[in-house]
């Protein structure tokens, strides 16, 4: 007896019941999609820098060749988000900059290699993707993005077009796997990257649909959200899954996005307290809410009584904060093994 | 700008990490870690180390300190 192939995105029992036809276990290879964790700034706004670091919502990275061009928020401009959805980054520009030829302006996601490894890319066996998203900009026109591979020498640009302004959009494009160049396997590196352009000069752009050595800012021709004063662009319900259609978006409960999330920063805002108990140093310890991807910087903010680091810590999910003076200490610790 | 740390105070062992001095960052000497990464082309790229005391190293003491890193 010969069986055939069902293409479905959702499937319904008799009662009108919805089954998943397909696997919802890391379908979506992208962390926060749904733009819903905001641990290091809890809804505030942040201008990028150059220093290429800068963090909104969780696990996108913001890029700028020139500081101070753009802000970007969770739930930025207050707007409704796109149905079934609660939250969605926003990127507002702060300037009508004429971009040069070697500017970008972005914001991107890596996504670790130990998630993207089954992908096979840089073999003849590489998979074909699908990217899909919300997207509502107050500009219209052709917009760019990329994905690229850890070096950066594998570059795909794509194009998509927001015909309507102020308007949720939905985006999907699918992506032949790349048989060829170097990809990060199975470790803790950047598998891959994704990146979604505000604007890019033409040393960073290449041509739309096809695999090249570069082009990371997007695609020729792409719309400059960064060269209009005001100009806002929002997206979410991010996903990047296996196949060459778009299904529909894996949502994951609150609590398993803030553990991947975790995974890469994490932040304890309570106090750090240790009693004086004689000798000429107090000494706590903190154990990480999740074991991260590499040993992480530790940052202490909001310290009293000057605590410092133990510079011992060499394990991936214990750090220790100690003193010399005061009969307590108390500190805010982000910890962050970002890509 | 980073500066080395001294021995641990509560055993007494080589320091494990370099602060940044611009955030207070403890940075971890881990080759997977990208601010680890980033420092080590910072210091490729000429941006000044301090030693432990705060004094401007030379440039012959920072390769000698980067060829004993991972």
């Amino acid at each position: 007896m010969a069986y055939g192939l069902i293409n479905s995105d959702t499937m319904a029992d008799s009662s009108g019941g919805i089954m998943s036809p397909i696997s919802s276990v890391m379908r979506n290879r992208i962390i926060n999609g749904s733009m819903v964790i905001d641990q290091r700034n809890a809804g505030a706004s942040v201008t990028p820098t150059t220093a290429n670091a800068t963090y909104s919502v969780d696990r996108f990275v913001f890029l700028a060749s020139q500081a101070s061009k753009y802000t970007a928020q969770q739930n930025a401009g207050s707007i409704t988000p796109p149905v079934g959805f609660s939250n969605y980054l926003g990127c507002t520009s702060s300037s009508a900059y004429s971009i040069a030829a070697g500017d970008f302006f972005g914001f991107k996601q890596p996504i670790e290699g130990f998630n993207t490894a089954d992908l096979m890319w840089g073999t003849a066996n590489a998979k074909t993707v699908t990217l899909s998203f919300q997207v509502y900009s107050s500009l219209t026109g052709n917009f760019g993005g990329s994905i690229y591979n850890s070096a950066g020498n594998r570059v795909y640009p794509f194009s998509y077009t927001i015909s309507s302004a102020n308007t949720w959009t939905t985006i999907n494009i699918t992506i032949v796997g790349d048989t060829t160049g170097t990809w990060v396997g199975a470790t803790n590196g950047a598998g891959l990257q994704v990146f979604w352009s505000l604007g890019s000069g033409s040393s960073n752009t290449g041509t739309a649909g096809s695999w090249g050595t570069t082009g990371f800012g997007g695609a020729t021709g792409q719309t400059s959200v960064v060269g209009t004063n005001g100009a806002t662009f929002y997206i979410t319900g991010v996903q990047l899954e296996k196949g060459s259609s778009a299904t529909g978006f894996e949502y994951r409960q609150y609590g398993q996005e803030l553990a991947l999330c975790q995974r890469y920063y994490e932040r304890l805002d309570g106090v750090i307290f240790q009693c004086a108990v004689g000798g000429a140093n107090r000494e706590t310890s903190w154990r990480f809410c999740n074991d991260k991807r590499a040993t992480p910087t530790i940052v202490l903010n909001s310290a009293v009584n000057s605590p410092t680091v133990d510079s011992s810590f060499t394990t991936t999910n214990i750090v220790s904060v100690y003193n010399g003076t005061g009969n307590y200490f108390s500190a805010n610790i982000q910890a962050s093994a970002e890509l | 700008m980073y500066k080395l740390l001294p021995n641990t105070p509560l055993k007494n062992e080589p320091a494990q990490c370099i602060l940044r001095l611009s955030d207070n960052a403890f940075i971890p000497f881990d080759p997977d870690n990208t601010d680890y990464q980033a420092f080590k082309k910072d210091l490729a790229n000429g941006v000044a180390l301090q030693d432990d005391t705060g004094t401007a190293m030379s440039a012959a003491d920072i390769t000698t300190f980067l060829q004993g890193l991972k």
